[in-house]
């Protein structure tokens, strides 16, 4: 049941995602791209993170691609007309299946062997996934949280710099 | 509700990178109040930031300290790139005024911008947490991002920025899924544990998962110190980038990512030694060939600099691929030069340079050594220390880099860097004819010269003179930068 | 003051800097020669303190080694930049400096108005620091580089009239002829770190720790080798058979130069490195030999050549590669003291030879310019009768002259004595003992001939300048002949201090000074030959030192006599002589044909095949070989190019194809 489930979601992601880079309108693609957050987001569900999948939803399909449809529509992106079977296409095509044989191959290989920590299933339904998430970045992961607020703030500088329209 | 058991915050080790947050920090505030003449007060604030957290480096020069549960150690080999972490942005900071002035870019984001990048590049240095090297190199590269389109009127530098910002944020998916698949096969992010987790699950070596990880990390890694086939993005970059800040980018980030890169290599993956020097072995070759073999042809100095840096790395990974506390020690002490040398040429060509970019070819340089002779000889120095000749910097960092290789028994891989050594003295060399034993009309009147470029410039001769008669005292620094 | 070794060569380097990057900006030549000879009095006054200090030091602790820092260190091999000071040392120090200081100061009024007065003074100063660096260095590569430095110097200063064509040929010549006697040096410095490193695992080159060693080397097989690659080096800088065709050529750089370089300090380089290395040379009675050999069949030699020129400052040429060859004599025989301190006082008395001779060519071009005469200034037959218009050159030269002749009283006769005392005495040698003594007193005889020959031709008898340029002849300035006055003193004074104990026991217990210096140096020689060698220092009969002696002094002054008789008594004596056997007088003027001998043997030969290897090989076979591979890669460069097509996607795409190869060369392993 479950791997059914599984199947029907990646196979909805892998064809947005195609879809992402081949639609011809930006809308079409920045669309098709929330759909691939939203099933990314499902399987965040089946891997027991209901927050990390809020978040995605939040974050990912709320604001980001909000603000991307936004600029699309202000910046008045006209359909792009793509040249049938250009060499760049075949050439990354090529290159992506096979990139898609090496990646099935290797994963067929290789296992999961790292070692379980505390978080598991039952604890995170006792628990609460947002309170463990809380947890574990206020005490093992303090530093990078820390240094996650210095590349926001580089980034706004970065972006009124580059953006404003007369500094 | 449980109470959070608040770690033992030992602040000590971060302490340069907090010093030099604040000061960014403080720019930005005083920048709002700072006329748009005076900007030039923002860079001396800004160094006078960057000599504090330098003090603060030195200081944990000696036994190694942890911090953070294990994420970030302050031992001798962070200390050493900090210092030239430090040293590249104080130097492109002291060329940059007399440009941005003239390119009326002068805004004074500038500086505090170049702060974050360094900030940073500290964070990769001594990061032993693959998520804070990941998140430094993230800083590093934003902020470079901005810095590299920062003259928003040249058509040039929006593609510079923009052509980075695709190519590194796609190099930092790799990066990232090599992290992740690491962290599944292993458990942990802090690299030590990742070793200590393959060295009792022995089996784990082998698990795809894990090679994968490693080599996707490594890629990662090279897109940033543009080690071939990942390089493309440099020429372009480098060319288009305002001339201070690919003087800074030339030397700093390129040095953080082999910091990170040797840190995580060596820590993390030393049972795939043998596999990641193999893959170093060809990487360095085509690096360094790439690089060598293409800028022969180029004739935008700024883009020849961009090859001859790439291939530079080249000569880096050698010392990379031997993989000896020689090799390593040679990669410190190259990357010391390498910052001093190029960013001193890159004040030359800043001093040369003509509003709106122009005035950036070999051709440019003609008669120079007539007009200007004392400008001439110290670009020279540079150009000498760069092609390897003694008794410069760069010829005993190029030394010690193939002897450690040989040490390692890569006889070939050093033959082959000496072939494109000797390959590359005909594009340094190049200038130099230019510079002598061409006539010109030009009267380089428009080159005056500022006492900061005087002081970048001579600060950058002295070093490269003096690390190529007595290297001594700073390799033995190296040395014992290496013992982590 | 010993701490401050290092000042000595110091304050030369600082002229040269000064001199040579500001002198063309300084215009005023007190300035520049100021700067130039307050350097070289400023090492004298530090050369003086140190040998306070050592003498205030008892005999057996008077060394000192100061190191300044590691130059190089690489596997086994060590050397140091350091300085050591010791009696051999601190001999040399003062006669470099001292002597160098008063040429200095005569080279201001000597080169005055000339044009690069400021690069003379550079190169002249660089040679002083070269010299420096020679004589206190406290190992052989530190001594190498000094005698590279001032072989160079020796080209630079050689050919300072470089638009004349004869003087860049001398400089060259010079140089070349160096080259050949260093690689001698550099085999010799490699044979012996070799050996004592590869044998018993002591690998050094310093020489307290070298002499230190001195047991390990066996007599004959290495020690010879050795002993001969560095002589050969010596041959080279000192102008021995058969490298000394370049030191009479030399003269065509400016007189001071030739007193400085070609007299005083830089021929005598190589009795000081065999004075420095002598425990390894008395361990080679062979070596010895040869040397002592050469050093007989050169002084006699050029002694013979000296006779029959005509230029003045030739003769001097000569002269100082016949008392060199005088000093290897004395080193061949074992008289290593004797051999320095002939060192010594040549270097007194040639140097006011030469400078004098500088005084009488300034004199005389002055005259003859006066009066636009084409005549050669230095030839001595234009010459005659100076004494009267310049008397305190003649009485200095005059001074000087008689101490090169051996005149008891003087130094030259307390030196050259000693020499020819121990070559007859010192029983290093058996037989050959014999022939060596009549070398060098046959060349006594020559050298007293033809010193007093150029002192009659040229301040005695008529005058052959013209009336006019006659009146024109004066005295040299103060600047000129204050060091004049200084050497001549010294030729007189300085060698007192190594009086033999024969003499210095009649004059009251004098004690030979010099040889108690120097005991020290040579200790491990002397008692070597004393216990090791046979027959050696066997009792030796006061009476046959003081028959000797006399015969000395006899020999002197039948070569005065005979100069004399021929150029004052009867002048037309000397054209009848060579009339009667043209053949021979030919030759010798023509220095026997040593110079055309060589040319035909390497010189031509060695143009001939660089010529083919030019034309035939360089440029056919290595150009076409470098051009071709560097248009190989031109040509790739072109090519490569066009990957880098500016397309962010085909970067990407480049990125994709590169991780996707790396990852599949792994997984598919």
């Amino acid at each position: 049941m479950e791997s059914i489930f599984f199947l029907i979601v990646a196979a909805v992601a892998v064809l947005s995602s195609i879809l992402v880079v081949t639609c011809k309108n930006p809308i079409n693609s920045a669309l098709s791209l929330v759909m691939t957050f939203f099933c990314l987001a499902t399987l965040y569900v089946t891997l027991d993170a209901p927050f990390m999948a809020v978040t995605q939803v939040m974050v990912y399909a709320g604001a980001i691609m909000v603000l991307i449809v936004f600029v699309i529509m202000l910046l008045n992106i006209r359909v792009e007309a793509v040249k049938r079977g250009s060499h760049a296409v075949f050439a990354g095509g090529a290159i992506g299946l096979f990139l898609l044989f090496q990646t099935v191959w290797f994963l067929g290989r290789g296992t999961l062997s790292g070692a379980t920590g505390t978080m598991d299933r039952a604890q995170v339904v006792k628990v609460g996934h947002i309170e463990l998430i809380g947890k574990a970045l206020f005490t093992d992961f303090l530093l990078p949280f820390e240094i996650t607020s210095i590349l926001l703030l580089a980034a706004i500088v970065g972006a009124v710099i580059l953006a404003k329209r007369k500094i | 509700m449980e109470t959070i058991a608040i770690p033992a915050i030992n602040l000590a080790p971060i302490m340069p990178e907090i010093i030099l947050s604040c000061i960014a920090m403080l720019l930005l505030l005083v920048n709002v109040f700072v006329p748009s003449e005076s900007k030039g007060y923002l860079g001396v604030l800004s160094l006078v930031g960057l000599v504090a957290t330098a003090a603060s480096v030195v200081s944990g020069w000696g036994q190694p300290v942890a911090a953070f549960g294990g994420a970030v150690q302050l031992d001798n080999f962070a200390v050493f790139f900090k210092l030239i972490f430090i040293c590249s942005a104080a130097l492109a900071i002291l060329i940059s005024d007399k440009y941005v002035v003239r390119e009326e870019i002068n805004h004074g984001e500038l500086y505090p911008l170049i702060l974050f990048a360094t900030v940073g590049m500290m964070l990769m240095a001594c990061g032993m947490d693959l998520m804070v090297i990941f998140l430094g190199l993230e800083v590093l590269s934003i902020s470079l991002y901005v810095l590299a389109g920062f003259n928003r009127g040249s058509l040039k530098s929006n593609e510079a920025g923009l052509k980075y910002f695709l190519l590194g944020a796609f190099s930092t998916g790799f990066l990232l899924y090599g992290m992740a698949l690491t962290y599944g096969a292993t458990g942990s992010t802090k690299i030590g544990n990742i070793a200590g987790f393959v060295a009792t699950n022995p089996q784990v070596a082998t698990n795809s998962l894990f090679v994968v990880g490693m080599l996707l990390i490594a890629v990662g890694f090279s897109f940033k110190t543009a080690a071939a086939p990942f390089h493309m993005w440099t020429p372009d970059v480098y060319e288009g980038a305002p001339t201070p800040i690919t003087a800074f980018m030339s030397a700093g980030p390129k040095a953080a990512a082999f910091a990170a890169f040797i840190r995580v290599m060596i820590v993390a993956f030393p049972t795939l030694k043998h596999d990641w020097t193999d893959l170093l072995w060809i990487l360095a070759v085509l690096t360094m060939t790439v690089g060598n073999i293409i800028a022969l042809s180029q004739d935008n100095i700024k883009r020849m600099l961009a090859y001859s840096s790439i291939a530079h790395a080249g000569y880096a990974l050698v010392g990379f691929t031997a993989c000896n506390p020689e090799g390593v020690a040679g990669i410190l002490f190259y990357m010391l030069s390498y910052t001093f040398m190029n960013i001193g040429a890159f004040a030359v060509i800043v001093l040369i340079g003509k509003k709106g970019e122009a005035n950036g070819n070999v051709q440019d340089f003609a008669g120079l050594g007539q007009k200007r002779p004392l400008l001439a000889a110290i670009l020279c120095v540079f150009l000498f220390s760069l092609a390897g000749i003694p008794p410069t910097a760069g010829f005993v960092g190029k030394f010690y880099l193939f002897s450690a290789a040989i040490k390692s028994g890569y006889i070939w891989l050093a033959i082959i860097g000496v072939l494109n050594s000797a390959a590359s003295v005909y594009y340094y060399l190049r200038v130099m004819v230019y510079m002598y034993f061409k006539p010109s009309e030009e009267d380089f009147d428009w080159v005056g010269m500022t006492p900061a470029i005087a002081v970048c410039l001579l600060l950058c001769v002295a070093t490269t003179l003096v690390l190529g008669v007595v290297p001594g005292t700073v390799l033995e620094l190296a040395q014992k930068a290496v013992q982590f | 003051m010993l701490e401050y070794v290092w000042l000595i060569p110091l304050f030369p380097l600082i002229g040269v800097l000064i001199n040579g990057l500001f002198g063309k900006k300084i215009k005023n030549e007190a300035v520049i020669g100021g700067i130039a000879t307050l350097a070289v009095v400023g090492s004298f006054v530090v050369a003086c303190g140190i040998l306070f200090q050592l003498i205030s030091m008892p005999g057996e602790e008077r060394h000192f080694e100061k190191t300044i820092f590691t130059w190089i260190q690489s596997g086994t091999f060590k050397a140091d930049i350091g300085f050591l000071v010791d009696p051999l040392s601190a001999v040399m120090l003062m006669v470099v400096t001292g002597v160098g200081s008063l040429i200095h100061l005569y080279s201001i009024g000597y080169m005055h108005g000339e044009e690069g007065f400021y690069r003379y003074f550079t190169y002249l100063n660089l040679f002083t620091f070269s010299m420096l660096l020679l004589v206190s260095g406290n190992n052989l590569l530190l001594m190498f580089v000094g005698w590279e430095g001032v072989g160079l110097c020796s080209y630079l200063l050689i050919g300072y009239y470089f638009h004349k064509k004869s003087a860049g040929d001398a400089g060259k010549k010079a140089f070349v002829m160096n080259r050949v006697g260093d690689f001698g040096f550099l085999l010799g410095l490699f044979t012996m770190w070799w050996f004592l490193g590869h044998n018993y695992n002591v690998w050094t080159i310093n020489f307290r720790e070298l002499a230190s060693h001195a047991d390990l080397i066996p007599a004959g097989g290495v020690a010879t080798a050795i002993g001969l690659f560095f002589f050969l080096g010596a041959t080279g800088k000192s102008a021995q058979i058969p490298l000394y065709t370049w030191l009479p050529d030399a003269m065509e750089g400016p007189t001071p130069v030739s007193a400085l370089i070609h007299a005083a300090t830089m021929v005598t380089a190589g009795v000081y490195m065999i004075g420095r290395m002598n425990f390894v040379y008395i361990k080679s009675p062979t070596a010895l030999l040869v040397v002592a050999c050469v050093g007989g069949a050169t002084a006699l030699f050029a002694a013979t050549i000296g006779t029959a020129q005509n230029d003045i400052k030739r003769v001097l040429a000569y002269s100082t590669v016949s008392q060199l060859g005088y000093m290897f004599l004395a080193m061949g025989v074992g008289a290593f003291t004797a051999g320095i301190f002939h060192l010594m006082t040549h270097a007194f008395f040639k140097a006011c030879l030469f400078l004098g001779s500088g005084s009488v060519i300034h004199a005389m071009h002055h005259a003859l310019h006066h009066v636009h005469s084409d005549a050669d200034p230095q030839d001595m037959r234009n010459m005659g009768g100076l004494r009267k218009k310049m008397p305190i050159t003649f009485l200095t030269f005059l001074i000087a002259t008689i101490a090169i002749a051996g005149i008891p009283g003087f130094a030259g006769f307390f030196s050259k004595d000693e020499i020819l005392w121990q070559a007859f005495s010192n029983p290093l040698h058996g037989e050959v003992n014999i022939v060596l003594w009549a070398f060098g007193a046959v060349a006594a005889l020559l050298t007293a001939f033809y010193m007093f020959r150029l002192v009659f031709m040229t301040f005695f008898g008529e005058t052959k300048l013209s009336e006019k340029a006659y009146h024109h002849l004066h005295e040299s300035p103060a600047v000129i002949t204050i060091p004049l006055i200084c050497l001549a003193i010294l030729s007189v004074l300085g060698g007192y201090i190594g009086m033999p104990k024969l003499l210095g026991e009649v004059l009251g217990g004098m004690p030979n000074y010099f040889e108690h210096w120097l005991e020290p140096v040579f200790a491990y020689s002397n008692n070597y030959m004393a216990h090791s060698l046979p027959g050696a220092h066997g009792e030796h009969s006061p009476a046959l030192e003081w028959g000797l002696m006399g015969v000395s002094v006899l020999i002197a002054c039948c070569g005065i006599a005979f100069a004399y008789a021929l150029y004052i008594v009867s002048p037309t004596i000397p054209e009848k002589f060579t009339s009667a056997f043209p053949a021979l007088h030919r030759a010798v003027y023509k220095k026997w044909y040593v110079d055309e001998i060589y040319d035909f043997c390497f010189v031509n030969p060695c143009k001939a095949l660089g010529g083919f290897l030019w034309k035939g090989f360089d440029v056919v076979v290595v150009d076409g070989i470098v051009n071709g591979v560097a248009g190989i890669v031109k040509g790739f460069s072109g090519i490569l190019r066009y990957s880098q097509t500016g397309y962010v996607h085909n970067y990407a795409y480049g990125m994709v194809l590169g991780t996707v190869v790396i990852v599949a060369v792994y997984v598919f392993r």
